[in-house]
C-alpha cells in the first residue's frame, strides 16, 4: 500500500517513455496538448489517433491500465458529446421532437470525444504511467528554476511537493490511529445526520492538525540541523540529465506534430 | 538500483573515511565540544518582556571520541542543551566553542551543523527523503557537493547501517529502528565528528534500543566519534565515560558512571532512577541503622557500584547488623471465577487476498478472569497492537471470537456496550485531546455514552484526583499543559468513564521514571477498586507486576502463564526476543552469595524477600 502511495499510478518498466528526462516529456506533452487543440477535422485526428497508439505501444504498459485512467472523466465525456450531438447543422438524421441529431453534429461529437480521450489517455502516460512524483516535482523545479530571477519560489514549491509526498503515508496511519482511539472513547462516526458527523469529525481534524504542527516544527529542526539552507548552492543525488535518447525522441516527436499540424491546415485550406 | 561499487570495495574504503576526510581543518587542541557558562530563555510569544529560563550557567566539556551522558527529568533542559550544540539555539548568556568554532558566528554554521550531525526522538519527524536513499542525501546535497560524490557517500552509508536493500522504498515502510538507523546514515554521509542522540530510543522497543546502541558504539571506536547522549534511560547512561545530570536547567552534579551512582541520593533527589540492583540496595540499606550503615563505611570502603560489589555489600552489612523489617505493604489482588474477557481462536491478516496479505495474529486464545492484571509483552511488529483492537471491536475478527462480559464483538450493537465496559488508552493518548478546556475533554467519553450531567462532573472530578492533577486546571486548555499533564488528562478521560476493564497500550512510554511511577500508582488503585486491566508493554519492570504474562510472537500466543513461570524460561524470552527484569538477574546473584533461593521480579519484591529471608534464618538460628 505504502509504494502504491508513493508512486502513485507510476507502472514501473524501462520502456523508451520511462527512460526520458521528466523534463522532455513535460515540454513534449505541452506540445502534444496544442497539436490536439487545434485541429477539428477527420485527418489529422486520425493521425493523433495513430501517433498515440504507437506512444502506447512503445510504453509497454497494458492497455487495460491504461483505458482506466478514463474512468474519472466518464461523466465529462459523455456531458461533452451529448452537448455537441444535439448542436450542430447539416443533414437531420435523427428527430426526437426536441432533440434533433444532425449530421455535423454527430461527427462533431465523435471527434471532440476522441480528442478528450486522447488528451487524457497521453497526459496519463506520459505523467503519471511513466513518471514518478518525485521525478515529476524535480523537473517542475528545473524548468521552473529561470522564473527565480523574478522571485517566482520554485525549490521552495519542489520542496513542498515532495516533503507533502513524504508525509503522506504518515499522516494516513495517524489519522487511523486518532479515529480508532476516538472511537474507543465512545466516538461514532457512521451513525446521526450530517450536522452530527461533521461534528463527530472535529475530534479527528483537531489532533490531527495540532500533529500536522508539532511534525512540521521538529521536521524544520531536523532539516535545519542538516544544513537545510534554501535551494541556493544545492546539489541533487539524482541530477536530471539530458541524452541522446531525449534529443532523438524529440526530433521524431516534433516532426510528426508538424506533420499533423501542416496536415490541419492544408485541409483547412482546401474548405 | 545503481549500485556502482561492491560492497567488499565499499567497505573497504569507509576505513579510510573519518578524520582524515571530515575534521582535517580541525586542530587537535580544538577537538572538543564545550560549553561554558551558557543560560538560554525562551521568548514568551505576546509578551516581550517575559520569558521561560530553559538553561542556567551551564558548563560542559566533551573530549574527542567520548561518550557523554545528559540525564535529567522532562523538561529539565535537556534538549535546548542539544540544541545549543548545533547552535539551533544561541545562548543569550556564555559561550559555545564547537570543535574550536563559537555557534554564534555566522560563518561557521554550516561548519558546526556538518560536525555534529543530531537524531532526534520522533523517527518519523526527522526524515525528509521520499525515498531511503534520497533522505541520506539531504545532508549532502545540502552542502553543495557534486552528485557522483553523494552517490558514494549514500551507498556507503547504507552499507554501513545495514539498509542496503531499502535504498529505493519509501520511509514509511520501515519500522521504528530502522529509521532511527536511517538518521544515523543521513549524518555519517556528512562526516561528523560529533553525534548527537536527543532521547533518540525512547520511542523504540527494547531490541531496537540495543541494536541501535551496538551501532552507536561500534561508530563512536570507527570515526572516534564524539556522542553527547541525552537520555533518562539509566541502563544505558552507564555505559558513558561522563555523565551529567541535570535539574531545571542547571547541572545538578556531574562525574563518571561510578562517582554518580555510588551516590544514590543524588541520584533519586535528581528524579532518576537508579540502576535495579543499587536500587534494591538503596531499598536494602533502608531496613538498617545509620549505626550499622557507618560501620560499613569502615569496614567495606570501596565503591558499591557493580552488581557484584553491591551484592558483596549487602552481604557485610547483613553480618554487622541485624535488619530491621519494615513493614512493606504487599497486597495480594482477589481475582474472581468470573470470566470477563474471552478470546477464541482470534486469526488475522492484514490485506487478506492480496499480495501484501500479513498474518497479524493466528489461532490466538486467551481468557482473563474479573480483578486480573494480565500484561501483554512481545516485541514491535508482534501483533500486539492488533490484538487490542480486537477487544472493544475496532477489528472484527476474520476468525474466532471475542467475547466481553458475554457480549460478542461480532454483533454491531453489542460493540457499543463493550466500548463502555472497556477503556481502551493507546500509545500517546496525549496526542487524541482536542476540546477546548480539559474538562470538556474528560467528559468526553462519558458524554459519548450517555452519562447524566451530573454523574459526568463527579466522574470527571475523581479522575483529576486519581491522575493527580489540581482541580483548577479543569477550564484550561488541554494545548497549554506540558507533555506530562497531557498523558494525564488522557488517562483521566478513561478513567471517567469508569469502565470494568482497562486495556492501556504502553502507558508509561516516554516519561521520566517519577512520571512512569505514577503511571505504576494509577494501574495499582485501578486494582484496588478491583479492575481488570490489561498492560501492553515491553518494559518487563511492568510487566513483573501482573498476575499473568501473554507473550506474543509473531502473531502467535508462545505463553500466557504466571510472572515466575514466564521469565525463568529463558528458551521461550529469548525466542520472543524478550529480556528478563533486571532485579531478577540481580536476584539470582544474591541468592548465591547469600547461599538461598531469592527471587523476585521488581526491586521491592526482591529486598523485601531477602530481608523476610534473613529474618527468618534468624528466628531459625535462635
Amino acid at each position: 500500500m505504502h509504494d502504491r502511495l508513493l508512486l502513485g499510478k507510476y507502472y514501473p518498466g524501462k520502456s523508451i517513455l520511462h527512460r526520458l528526462d521528466p523534463r522532455t516529456k513535460f515540454i513534449l506533452l505541452i506540445l502534444l496538448m496544442v497539436t490536439l487543440l487545434i485541429p477539428k477535422t477527420v485527418f489529422p485526428i486520425l493521425l493523433l489517433l495513430v501517433g498515440s497508439a504507437c506512444l502506447i505501444i512503445i510504453s509497454k504498459i497494458p492497455l487495460q491500465e491504461i483505458l482506466s485512467s478514463l474512468r474519472s472523466i466518464l461523466f465529462i465525456l459523455v456531458f461533452a458529446f451529448l452537448i455537441n450531438l444535439f448542436s450542430g447543422k447539416g443533414t437531420l438524421l435523427l428527430d426526437l421532437g426536441v432533440l434533433k441529431i444532425r449530421q455535423d453534429g454527430l461527427l462533431n461529437a465523435v471527434l471532440m470525444s476522441i480528442r478528450l480521450i486522447l488528451l487524457v489517455l497521453d497526459t496519463t502516460l506520459f505523467l503519471t504511467l511513466t513518471t514518478t512524483p518525485l521525478q515529476l516535482s524535480h523537473a517542475l523545479e528545473n524548468l521552473l528554476k529561470p522564473l527565480s530571477a523574478i522571485r517566482f519560489p520554485a525549490h521552495e514549491i519542489a520542496m513542498m511537493m515532495s516533503i507533502a509526498l513524504r508525509f503522506v503515508p504518515t499522516l494516513l496511519e495517524e489519522t487511523d490511529k486518532i479515529m480508532k482511539a476516538q472511537s474507543s472513547r465512545g466516538a461514532n462516526y457512521d451513525t446521526g445526520g450530517f450536522l452530527k458527523k461533521a461534528k463527530g469529525y472535529i475530534s479527528i481534524i483537531v489532533p490531527l492538525f495540532i500533529s500536522c504542527f508539532r511534525r512540521a516544527d521538529e521536521l524544520a529542526n531536523a532539516m535545519e540541523a542538516r544544513c537545510y539552507h534554501g535551494g541556493a548552492g544545492r546539489t541533487k543525488l539524482n541530477e536530471l540529465r539530458y541524452t541522446s535518447l531525449d534529443l532523438f525522441f524529440s526530433i521524431i516527436f516534433i516532426i510528426c506534430c508538424a506533420i499533423i499540424l501542416f496536415a490541419h491546415y492544408q485541409m483547412s485550406n482546401l474548405i | 538500483m545503481r549500485m556502482p561499487f561492491l560492497k567488499e570495495q565499499i567497505l573497504k574504503q569507509m576505513q579510510g573515511f573519518s578524520h582524515a576526510e571530515s575534521a582535517s581543518h580541525i586542530r587537535s587542541e580544538d577537538r572538543l565540544i564545550m560549553i561554558d557558562e551558557a543560560s538560554f530563555a525562551y521568548p514568551v510569544s505576546g509578551e516581550s518582556s517575559s520569558s521561560i529560563v530553559a538553561l542556567k550557567n551551564v558548563s560542559i566539556k566533551a573530549n574527542q571520541g567520548r561518550h557523554i551522558a545528559i540525564l535529567g527529568r522532562n523538561g529539565s533542559g535537556k534538549t535546548t542543551l542539544a540544541k545549543l550544540i548545533n547552535a539551533l539555539e544561541i545562548p543569550d548568556q556564555g559561550k559555545v566553542i564547537v570543535f574550536g568554532h563559537d555557534t554564534s558566528d555566522e560563518s561557521a554554521l554550516w561548519s558546526i551543523r556538518q560536525t555534529c550531525g543530531m537524531v532526534f526522538q520522533n523517527p518519523d519527524n526527522q526524515i525528509v527523503g521520499t525515498t531511503v536513499e534520497e533522505d541520506i542525501a539531504f545532508g549532502p546535497e545540502n552542502l553543495g557537493i557534486p552528485s557522483a560524490e553523494i552517490r558514494h557517500r549514500v551507498d556507503q552509508s547504507l552499507i554501513r547501517v545495514g539498509l542496503e536493500q531499502y535504498a529505493v522504498k519509501a520511509p514509511s515502510q520501515l519500522s521504528g529502528g530502522q529509521k532511527q538507523k536511517l538518521a544515523i546514515a543521513g549524518i555519517l554521509a556528512m562526516r561528523p565528528a560529533c553525534i548527537i542522540l536527543d532521547e533518540a530510543t525512547s520511542m523504540l522497543d527494547p531490541k531496537s534500543a540495543k541494536d541501535f546502541f551496538k551501532l552507536i558504539k561500534e561508530l563512536q571506536q570507527e570515526f572516534s566519534l564524539t556522542i553527547i547522549e541525552i537520555t533518562h534511560d539509566i541502563e544505558n547512561a552507564i555505559l558513558a565515560d561522563y555523565i551529567y545530570i541535570m535539574q531545571q536547567g542547571e547541572i545538578f552534579f556531574s562525574g563518571t558512571p561510578r562517582e554518580v551512582f555510588t551516590r544514590p541520593d543524588k541520584v533519586l533527589a535528581a528524579g532518576l532512577d537508579l540502576p535495579q540492583h543499587l536500587y534494591i540496595n538503596h531499598l536494602f540499606q533502608k531496613s538498617f541503622s545509620l549505626e550499622a550503615l557507618e560501620k560499613l563505611c569502615k569496614k567495606y570502603p570501596n565503591d558499591i557500584f557493580t552488581p557484584e560489589e553491591t551484592a558483596d555489600a549487602m552481604f557485610e552489612l547483613n553480618n554487622i547488623a541485624n535488619p530491621q523489617m519494615i513493614a512493606v505493604s504487599t497486597t495480594k489482588y482477589n481475582s474472581s471465577n468470573k470470566t470477563i474477557i474471552s478470546v477464541e481462536n482470534l486469526s488475522y491478516t492484514y490485506q487478506k487476498g492480496t499480495k501484501f496479505a500479513v498474518d497479524a495474529l493466528q489461532e490466538v486464545s486467551f481468557q482473563v478472569k474479573q480483578g486480573e492484571m494480565v500484561a501483554i509483552v512481545g516485541h514491535s511488529g508482534s501483533g500486539k497492537s492488533t490484538l487490542i483492537s480486537h477487544l472493544n471491536g475496532l477489528i472484527v475478527p476474520q476468525t474466532g471470537q471475542v467475547e466481553i462480559m458475554n457480549l460478542n464483538t461480532h454483533n454491531k450493537k453489542d460493540i457499543r456496550e463493550i466500548r463502555k465496559f472497556l477503556g481502551l488508552l493507546f500509545q500517546y493518548p496525549e496526542h487524541q485531546l482536542f476540546e477546548n478546556t480539559v474538562y470538556e475533554d474528560i467528559a468526553f467519553g462519558p458524554k459519548q455514552f450517555g452519562f447524566s450531567e451530573s454523574v459526568i462532573e463527579k466522574n470527571v472530578k475523581q479522575a483529576i484526583d486519581i491522575v493527580g492533577l489540581p482541580q483548577d486546571i479543569m477550564h484550561r486548555s488541554p494545548f497549554e499543559l506540558s507533555g506530562g499533564q497531557q498523558r494525564r488528562v488522557a488517562i483521566a478521560g478513561v478513567l471517567a468513564t469508569d469502565c470494568e476493564i482497562y486495556v492501556l497500550d504502553e502507558p508509561a512510554a516516554g516519561l521520566d521514571p517519577i512520571g512512569q511511577q505514577e503511571i505504576i500508582n494509577y494501574i495499582m488503585h485501578l486494582r484496588e477498586l478491583n479492575k481488570t486491566v490489561i498492560l501492553v508493554t515491553h518494559d518487563m519492570k511492568l510487566a513483573a507486576r501482573a498476575d499473568r504474562i501473554l507473550v506474543l510472537n509473531q502473531g502467535r500466543v508462545t505463553a500466557y502463564d504466571t510472572v515466575e513461570n514466564v521469565f525463568s524460561n529463558q528458551i521461550l524470552l529469548e525466542d520472543a526476543g524478550l529480556e528478563v527484569p533486571p532485579a531478577y538477574k540481580f536476584a539470582r546473584l544474591i541468592s548465591e552469595k547469600f547461599s538461598s533461593e531469592i527471587t523476585g521480579y521488581t526491586a521491592e519484591e526482591v529486598s523485601y524477600n531477602l530481608l523476610k529471608h534473613l529474618s527468618s534464618r534468624r528466628k531459625y538460628n535462635a
